[in-house]
């Protein structure tokens, strides 16, 4: 590439030659093209952001989605080896149930105890508490806590989908773990998710 | 707080008080903690905080500090060693540590949806990352691809038996990379709904990064590097569409690598002992040289010169930047 | 969810079919626009519906007789046996003439905190307090007199829909749902349980689903009990012993219904809320012979 500017074959002392000239010019021009870019995109630029589902689009959380099977896109696309994607339940909307249909497969045979008989959670990934007074001989007479265990829980969605209103109070939900996510430009499940309910907002942690 | 942006998504009208509004307030009777007894308390939901604002400068300091490093490394010091030590660190922080995100390769992408999308809201760290690079270029050329690109480390570290690339078959290779990047920017700024980061898709370093990615880029990634161990750095020559921008405004640069640091002996060593090819007729072409360091270990001179030095700073000449 | 075999097993047993539905969603005076949330008949056939905080009166035909605003949002509306009308709301129950002249209200925020049933027996008014988790039972003067249903280890009934139902039978019994332990309960006016029946099941029409039904209840003139049920929404008839005796799929309701009002007037008609599309299903039961 003869053309290519290159290094001045001496130290002799010169005057500014009319190629130097040139070089500063385009340099000059480069300079303010690149400011005046950045500038630009600066008045409309925003502090990073993170993925977060939204629920009024994810069809597991979404109310008017009925007669479906749970959307298991986050379990499968993500590019962790562990989805960053994870179902948490918020305690204080649980209505802390006996036969909470994301624990239990509702569809069960139901045992001697009055209780399904099989999980929900294909990885095993919910913990079932009793909580309050506990009453060790009936289970209909307490209140549970369920608890994900978020090493197992790989996002799939299933008792998101079983805990939605009507049937649940929606207190599982599926949420992007940020200390998990990547935070990948190009998110591979947003990619794929069937509703874009995986959007970008912007991040102002505390 | 992003925990209030949630709960803004999840209960929207709530404060507005419609009339379904206030039934839905009114049915909200799970169990309280006295409901439930024995001293309980509601546990707290878990929920992690975003990765903090200043975590982002911290990102952008680190690549201005690198930048200025591989500049004063390759230009003053004019030492590989030195070289390679910043190289391996960025590697570690921008590669391992980061996961190969935030970069300005990816941010070409973001760049371009941001001019033409006015909805699109670009983070500022991704905006610097961008310009940054390339404002060192217009000074010194592509000092970004020397240090501090991880994809380029990477490949340098691999690069163990170099063999020089016939030069006509160099410069065909060398068009794709502007190929590559018309066709990011193309499929960037497309509508929402067909938008795919194709430089992002296809990054064949950022699975190793992250020690899992999607098998054919995986195979890719691994292809290129085992080609790399002769071809130095067949991404970023060939392929990489930050390098073709760089290469491009490298063109106009201010300064850029002097191999020799004061007579010419004609010998032709620093020639073979760029792998890239970036050097022609014992100078160094600020489009393709990409700061490696490597010819002023071959160079005569430069040796002679760095012997004077370290027998105590008795040295033959000034290098040639500070002339 | 198991429409098919509801149907199918429904085929022994008694059945219903929709004769009438009465209001629906939308901005017009005899519709309601945002909640429809309970309803009751009187003896004159007259359709008294609460939702959007009003009370709209509807002839057997299903025309809009009249309305009037409540002060705050309604949750059930019960007649007692001078006709006068009770709407039980959060924190308060308000009492108007048929006319909807508000002739009281009774206002005490602890222990009327959302009421969402109303039953009058001999010289008591009994109330479910579905925050409170409980029935309450005052004298006619509102006196509090005692709780029902909240001596327990769960403090009260499982709710977790928000809605606690009940009504009282001729003998003066109070039947009331446990939506949470998937049974029909049976209590005396002084609180002391008596029986109950219902289990939790998905594979018998007879059992209840999900994690908290049936969540509604009415009582017929014949003493059978009907409910509703959510996801899937359901009516079903029971006798008092709970035995199945009719049963309507969610073919009839949208799927997202829940906490169904249910009514039944003398001819042995039901009265669905559809809390969905704001409707209000009239079932009536198809004789033997047709």
């Amino acid at each position: 590439m003869t053309a290519d500017p290159i290094e001045g074959d001496d130290t002799m002392k010169r005057g500014p030659t009319r190629r130097d000239v040139l070089g500063h010019a385009a340099r000059g021009a480069g300079l303010v093209a690149f400011g005046g870019a950045a500038f630009y995109l600066t008045s409309k630029a925003d502090a990073d952001g993170v993925w977060v589902i939204d629920p009024e689009k994810c069809i597991n959380i979404r109310l008017g989605a009925t007669g479906i099977e749970a959307c298991e896109e986050c379990a499968t696309n993500c590019v962790l080896p562990m989805s960053a994607v994870r179902a948490v339940n918020d305690f204080a909307k649980c209505g802390r149930c006996c036969i909470c249909p994301g624990y239990y497969e509702v569809t069960s045979d139901t045992g001697p105890d009055g209780l399904p008989t099989r999980k929900l959670c294909p990885r095993d990934a919910i913990e079932r508490v009793p909580i309050g007074e506990v009453d060790p001989e009936d289970p209909l007479n307490n209140f549970y806590d369920y608890f994900i265990d978020e090493s197992l829980c790989n996002g799939c969605g299933k008792c998101v989908l079983a805990c939605k209103e009507p049937a649940g109070l929606s207190s599982l939900r599926l949420e992007v773990r940020y200390d998990l996510c990547t935070d990948c430009n190009r998110c591979s499940i947003a990619m794929v998710c069937p509703e874009d309910a995986l959007v970008r907002i912007p991040a102002d942690p505390a | 707080m992003v925990p209030g942006l949630l709960l803004a998504l999840v209960v929207p009208a709530v404060t507005g008080e419609s009339v379904l509004a206030q039934y839905v307030r009114e049915t909200d009777v799970v169990p309280t903690d006295e409901d439930i007894g024995e001293g309980y308390k509601t546990p707290q939901v878990q929920r992690p905080l975003p990765r903090a604002t200043w975590w982002d400068a911290v990102d952008a300091v680190v690549l201005a500090v690198s930048l200025g490093l591989s500049a004063w490394i390759v230009m003053r010091r004019r030492n590989r060693h030195a070289l390679v030590a910043l190289t391996i660190t960025c590697l570690l922080y921008f590669g391992f540590y980061r996961e190969g995100c935030v970069c300005p390769i990816g941010a070409i992408q973001n760049v371009s949806v941001a001019i033409a999308d006015s909805t699109y809201s670009i983070p500022y760290v991704v905006i610097f990352f961008f310009f940054l690079p390339l404002i060192f270029a217009l000074f010194f050329g592509r000092v970004f691809c020397g240090g501090v690109c991880p994809l380029g480390a990477i490949q340098d570290l691999v690069l163990l038996r170099p063999v020089q690339v016939p030069r006509r078959l160099d410069k065909g290779l060398g068009i794709l990379k502007y190929i590559y990047l018309v066709l990011a920017v193309w499929w960037a700024v497309r509508p929402v709904a067909d938008r795919d980061f194709i430089i992002c898709r296809f990054d064949p370093f950022v699975g190793f990064f992250r020690l899992i990615g999607p098998g054919d880029i995986l195979i890719f990634g691994a292809a290129l590097l085992f080609l790399g161990i002769v071809v130095g750095r067949p991404y970023c020559r060939y392929l990489c569409p930050y390098g073709a921008l760089l290469a491009l405004v490298s063109r106009l640069s201010w300064r850029g690598v002097t191999i020799t640091p004061d007579k010419e002996l004609d010998c032709g060593l620093c020639t073979e002992s760029c792998p890239y090819g970036a050097v022609d007729e014992m100078r160094a072409v600020r489009s393709s040289c990409l700061f490696c360091a490597r010819c002023f270990d071959w160079c005569p001179r430069e040796r002679v010169r760095q012997e004077g030095e370290a027998a105590g700073g008795n040295r033959l000449t000034e290098p040639r930047e500070s002339a | 969810m198991m429409d098919g075999k509801d149907k199918e097993r429904a085929g022994g047993l008694g059945s219903y079919r929709l004769v009438r539905t009465i209001s629906g969603k939308g901005a017009g005076r005899g519709q309601f626009s945002e909640v429809l949330r309970a309803v009751a008949v009187d003896d004159a056939g007259s359709v008294y519906a609460v939702g959007d905080s009003h009370v709209k009166v509807f002839d057997g035909a299903g025309d809009l007789k009249h309305s009037w605003a409540t002060e705050r949002p309604g949750f059930c509306i019960a007649f007692d046996e001078g006709g006068a009308v009770y709407v039980g709301e959060p924190g308060q129950i308000e009492k108007f003439e048929r006319s909807g002249k508000r002739i009281s209200v009774w206002k005490d925020e602890e222990r009327l905190s959302l009421v969402t049933a109303i039953g009058f027996s001999g010289e008591f008014v009994l109330v479910a307090d579905a925050r409170g988790r409980c029935l309450r039972r005052f004298d006619r003067q509102g006196q509090w007199i005692n709780n029902i249903g909240k001596d327990n280890r769960t403090k009260g009934f499982l709710v977790p829909n928000g809605y606690l139902d009940f009504n009282i039978d001729a003998g003066g019994i109070i039947v009331v749902l446990n939506p949470g332990k998937h049974r029909i309960e049976r209590y005396s006016l002084t609180g002391e349980l008596l029986g109950f029946w219902g289990r939790f099941g998905t594979r018998r029409p007879e059992d209840f689903g999900g994690c908290c039904n049936p969540t509604n209840l009415a009582l017929t003139r014949e003493g059978h009990i009907v409910v509703t049920e959510k996801a899937g929404p359901r009516l079903k008839v029971y006798d008092a012993e709970g035995k199945l005796l009719a049963l309507v799929g969610s073919e009839a309701f949208d799927a997202n219904c829940k906490n169904m009002d249910v009514a039944a007037d003398a001819k042995g008609c039901l009265y669905v809320v559809d809390t969905v599309r704001l409707t209000i299903s009239v079932f009536a039961p198809e004789t033997s012979g047709a």
